[in-house]
């Protein structure tokens, strides 16, 4: 049997990536090492959180799975930065981790052209510098036009708990041995990463009146663009503290922790550090933060969030029995790091495709990223690149400005990372543009031209289209002097200024469109989320329009192409520096070239130069 | 910001025949014919054909030319419209600001050359031969005008610079951590920081003026009846022979400049043809000179010889000056004094005597007592263009910051760090910030 595509890893990106090929008419095969983990939340029991909410609707918008299924299994939904303006807003949902794995799989099996199975894959076979399929731990070899590796955190991972350490991948499931030598072999660059989780502990076991209830929020949307309404709360959240006694606890165990004794060597991230790193960078603080998370909607387990740790389990008991309300806590799983191996991520192309074997894409945590969105983010595109480079189409490439998406690949490839990648809003320079409101009018018409958006989710898009443009019109319709007037004093806003338009009133700071709407009794039937939309639009235009503009100056250098056979040690007047990086990232714009670490401006204006000298040579010829 | 329209002077700033201001960039032809109008009756500007007409100055106008160079054959590879007008400050400065107000922005130092260079114009040896160039000029401009310190300036703006991205930093966190323990800026401590830097800007901004005087020099302008001295005390004042020196009345006609390094500052000395009413028609085209050079100068040396009596013409030329910041000579102290005035200072040009000391006075009187020697000083006109910028968005978050969201103050907050980014060249977004390019003077 001979498949058009092979997607190794049924997580959150190799999930993306063999429903995209799928959906895309290609003959696909999903290999895992365990069916029971299929979008495991290996994690956190939560989807979304600042930037990442925003990645859920962009993979929403463009047809993707993540956001269908997280919405069918929210425990819990807010809406982040809810008073710090639209652009930084963003969706998270407590969900079910047991019920969004099963759901997951069964899309996954109801799938046309797509075919699952569980087993080890070891081997990347390739042929003339192309990839020719996978090889088994059976020995089998099954053969493909294209290669997805979607491992996550698997590859010749182990965990480690005090100084008890193991081979295997998150949760107690197997790992992967002989894939991450198979691909150092072929001329990968392998690094070594780590991260952890906390423990779970028994909720029958905690006194909740020493924390702090965190209840979801009213009258926000889902996460994907053809559920309309309101999730509804099911679930709640609890804030509690550590204490001076907690850290005491872990001072004097910190030679036991493998973080400072040496154990661990794979590098861990920055923003999502162990209870014993918090301790000892911010010793000044006598308190972290803990949120209580459900893992899911009937079970007992409870999710500790900032609270993981590596330290022995005797010290794990101590740590966690020291917070208030946690005196007769019972851990039922404990806290641990994991470290795993992982590629450059500078080693591929914007498409994902691999730099050193034709139709290799890689997508996830083997990419060095962290976080279940930037894996299925990964994956879609993976999926979508895949198969249009199977079926001769142009590569797909989201910019800076238009997705998350964008902004994510972009700094992998081009300037890649050397600590477990997390999205954040401060990544994106023209965040005002790529918001979560919006993901689906930015990427829902390009997800249907690549064929992954259906016919029922255009029809929903177009609808929404058309009630945008009947908001905007009657927003734009004349208003009436004297009622505008009366209309402002009752807002408590000033009447002066030009007031012609519904518009024109909406643009003062205490005007909201629901006032508008009330008032004037106009917009009747458009719905809360078109009105939110049009509204954000309204408001924010001149901050809009500036990032447009900044966006069309720099158009230039994005759009002028590189080629990827291009040697740049012949272009005499860039620095060595610079020839190196730039042979080997190999950038395929001049804008993707001047966000190289180590290119200077001016080597920018060189090598323009040198491209400009060169296309009118080779007019004159 | 690479297509939009930039203009500067072209040649070099201070009092000249004729002065060029060069616009460059997609708009730039909008822009000239905006403010230009020509003499002649043709609808369409020809390339490369010199045109007369009246330039407008915001109110004013001055009749000059207006050359238009079409893209790809100009400097710059983009369309270019050069004017070439009346030479001095005001007539320059004055086309400048209502280009700016028609669209376009004050030129980058080196940006033409930059846009040359990257529109392939011209070879990247060329174009360091230009740097070259123009930093010898630079170089002894700086050394003339002793203060003025590049690291100086970029030592303050980094500063500013560095509270701007603390700010932003906090700000940040807040978005991306909106649930961690910590202190989150409010909207009256950035309100704090940001009033802060607007002041540490104005007050930077003050020293403009005194900047001025720096780079273009103080001009005095020698002024007195026929044969009192003046062209001697120009030349005394000079130590060499500058003016020609004669006993005949009304010998100098034209007006003659030199100019004088003395403590670190330049100071041009415009000596007047004598005020004196008469038929010669060359002799009256000085007088008038005379008095627009009277006008325009930053101190006046009014000049009396001492051994004649006050007369209708000493009385006219007090009149005609009484508006200025002028010294009263009183010259020839080595003849019999019969001239009653009450001079500021008497000296011999003949003999040199009190010469210095009238130097000594000039100085003072120019830099008004208020000039420290290691103060920074601002002297370049895109620095200031950009603080008046940057100054100008404080302005903007502080009247705005209680209306706005905080994503939207975040962008603006950004946006002025980026603004001061242009002078030290460290700005987040900016692409073809060219360290060779940065170090242009303004101009070329």
């Amino acid at each position: 049997m001979e498949y058009d595509a092979i997607v190794v890893g049924s997580g959150h990106a190799g999930v993306e990536s063999a429903l995209a090929l799928s959906r895309l008419n290609n003959k696909t095969l999903l290999l895992t090492l365990n069916l029971d983990s299929i979008s495991f939340l290996a994690c956190n029991p939560s989807i979304g959180g600042t930037a990442k909410g925003q990645l859920v609707s962009e993979i929403d918008a463009l047809g993707g799975a993540m956001g269908v299924v997280a919405d069918r299994n929210i425990l819990q939904m807010r809406m982040l930065n809810r008073g710090k303006g639209v652009a930084v807003q963003s969706l998270r949902a407590q969900v079910d981790k047991h019920a969004y794995h099963l759901d997951m799989k069964d899309v996954l099996q109801n799938q046309k052209n797509l075919d699952i199975r569980q087993c080890e894959v070891v081997e990347i076979l390739v042929q003339n510098g192309k990839v020719r399929g996978v090889k088994t731990a059976f020995g089998e070899e099954i053969y493909s036009r294209a290669v997805v590796l979607c491992t996550g955190v698997y590859l010749d991972s182990r965990i480690i708990i005090g100084n008890y350490t193991k081979d295997q991948g998150p949760n107690g499931f197997v790992n992967a041995h002989g894939l991450s030598k198979n691909l150092a072999s072929l001329g990968f660059k392998i690094l070594r990463f780590k991260t952890g989780t906390p423990a779970r502990v028994d909720k029958n076991s905690i006194d909740y009146s020493s924390f702090e209830i965190q209840n979801g929020d009213d009258n926000i949307p889902y996460f994907s663009f053809i559920h309309i309404g309101n999730p509804k709360n099911k679930a709640v959240c609890y804030l509690g503290y550590t204490n001076e006694k907690t850290h005491e606890i872990i001072r004097a165990n910190l030679d036991k922790a493998p973080m400072y004794s040496g154990l661990i060597k794979g590098v861990g991230p920055r923003y999502c550090p162990s209870i014993e790193d918090k301790v000892v960078r911010f010793s000044d603080k006598n308190r972290h933060q803990i949120f209580l998370e459900p893992e899911d909607k009937t079970g007992d387990e409870i999710y500790v969030q900032g609270f993981s740790t590596s330290m022995p389990v005797d010290v794990q008991e101590k740590m966690y029995k020291s917070v208030d309300g946690f005196q007769n806590v019972k851990i039922l799983r404990n806290a641990y790091a994991i470290e795993y191996d992982c590629i450059a991520s500078t080693d591929l192309l914007p498409t994902l495709e691999s730099k050193l074997v034709e139709n290799l894409f890689f997508a996830g945590q083997i990419n060095g990223t962290s976080g279940y969105e930037e894996a299925g983010a990964q994956g879609i595109v993976a999926g979508i690149n895949a198969s249009n480079k199977l079926q001769n189409k142009e590569p797909f490439i989201l910019k800076r400005d238009e997705a998350y998406i964008g902004v994510l690949i972009d700094d992998l490839v081009i300037k890649g990372t050397n600590e477990p990648y997390r999205m954040m809003t401060s990544r994106a320079e023209y965040r005002l543009l790529l918001r979560q409101d919006n993901a689906d009018i930015r990427l829902t018409p390009l997800g249907r031209k690549v064929g992954l958006v259906d016919d029922a989710r255009w029809a929903l898009f177009n609808k929404k289209l058309r009630q945008i443009e009947r908001a905007k019109r009657v927003l734009n319709q004349k208003v009436d002097g004297k009622k505008a007037c009366e209309f402002l004093r009752g807002m408590g806003e000033g009447e002066g200024g030009v007031i012609r338009t519904y518009a024109d009133l909406l643009k003062r700071s205490k005007v909201t469109i629901f006032d508008i709407k009330s008032h004037f009794n106009v917009l009747g039937r458009i719905p809360t989320q078109v009105l939110n939309y049009v509204e954000t639009e309204i408001k924010y235009e001149g901050y809009i329009k500036r990032q447009e503009t900044l966006v069309e100056q720099l158009k230039r250098d994005e759009n002028t192409s590189l080629s990827p056979d291009f040697d740049y040690s012949l272009v005499k007047g860039l620095r060595l520096e610079a020839r190196q990086k730039l042979n080997a990232i190999k950038p395929l714009t001049l804008g993707q070239a001047s966000r190289i670490s180590g290119v200077s401006p001016a080597d920018i204006a060189v090598l323009s130069v040198y491209l400009k000298v060169k296309n009118r040579l080779e007019k004159t010829t | 910001m690479k297509n939009d329209t930039i203009i500067a002077l072209s040649t070099p700033p201070g009092k000249a025949g004729v002065g060029v201001v060069r616009i460059s960039g997609k708009d730039s032809l909008k822009v000239a014919e905006k403010m230009f109008k020509p003499l002649d009756k043709m609808s369409d500007p020809t390339p490369n054909l010199m045109r007369l007409g009246n330039i407008d100055l915001g109110g004013a106008k001055d009749l000059g030319f207006m050359v238009y160079f079409k893209a790809p054959k100009s400097y710059t590879g983009e369309d270019v419209v050069e004017f070439q007008c009346h030479g001095g400050v005001a007539v320059t400065k004055r086309i400048i600001e209502k280009a700016l107000t028609l669209g376009a922005r004050v030129a980058e130092p080196g940006e033409f050359s930059k846009r040359a260079f990257l529109n392939g114009k011209m070879s990247l040896d060329e174009a360091e031969g230009v740097i070259d160039t123009i930093n010898a000029e630079t170089e002894s401009e700086l050394k003339a005008s002793g203060q003025l310190s590049r690291g100086a300036l970029s030592q303050a703006v980094n500063k500013m610079q560095q509270v701007l991205l603390d700010l932003i930093a906090d700000i940040e966190v807040s978005f991306d951590y909106p649930e961690e323990d910590i202190e989150y800026r409010t909207k009256k401590s950035i309100v704090g920081a940001i009033s802060g830097l607007k002041r540490d800007i104005a007050s930077l901004l003050s020293t403009s003026q005194i900047g001025k005087t720096i780079k273009n020099g103080v001009s005095v302008a020698i002024v007195g009846k026929t044969n009192v001295g003046k062209s001697s005390l120009l030349n005394a004042l000079l130590g060499e022979e500058q003016a020609i020196v004669t006993d005949i009345a009304g010998t100098t006609r034209d007006i003659v400049t030199g100019s004088k390094e003395y403590r670190g500052f330049k100071f041009n000395f415009l000596d007047t043809a004598g005020l004196r009413k008469t038929k010669d028609i060359v002799e009256n085209i000085g007088i008038d000179k005379a008095k627009n050079t009277i006008k325009n100068s930053d101190i006046v040396l009014l000049v009396f010889d001492a051994s004649r009596a006050l007369d209708k013409e000493d009385r006219d030329n007090l009149k005609l000056t009484e508006n200025n910041d002028r010294i009263i000579v009183l010259n020839k102290s080595d003849l019999k004094k019969v001239c009653d005035i009450m001079p500021d200072i008497t000296l011999s040009a003949k003999s040199g005597e009190h010469i210095d000391d009238l130097m000594e006075m000039i100085f003072d009187r120019a830099l008004k007592g208020n000039f420290e020697y290691d103060k920074l000083v601002l002297t370049n006109m895109r620095h200031i263009e950009i603080l008046s910028r940057a100054k100008e968005k404080a302005d903007e978050i502080l009247s705005t910051i209680d209306a706005l969201p905080l994503d939207a103050v975040a962008v603006d907050v950004r946006e002025m760090w980026e603004i001061l980014g242009e002078i030290t060249g460290e700005t987040a977004n900016e692409k073809i910030v060219d360290k060779i390019f940065s170090k242009f003077c303004l101009g070329k």
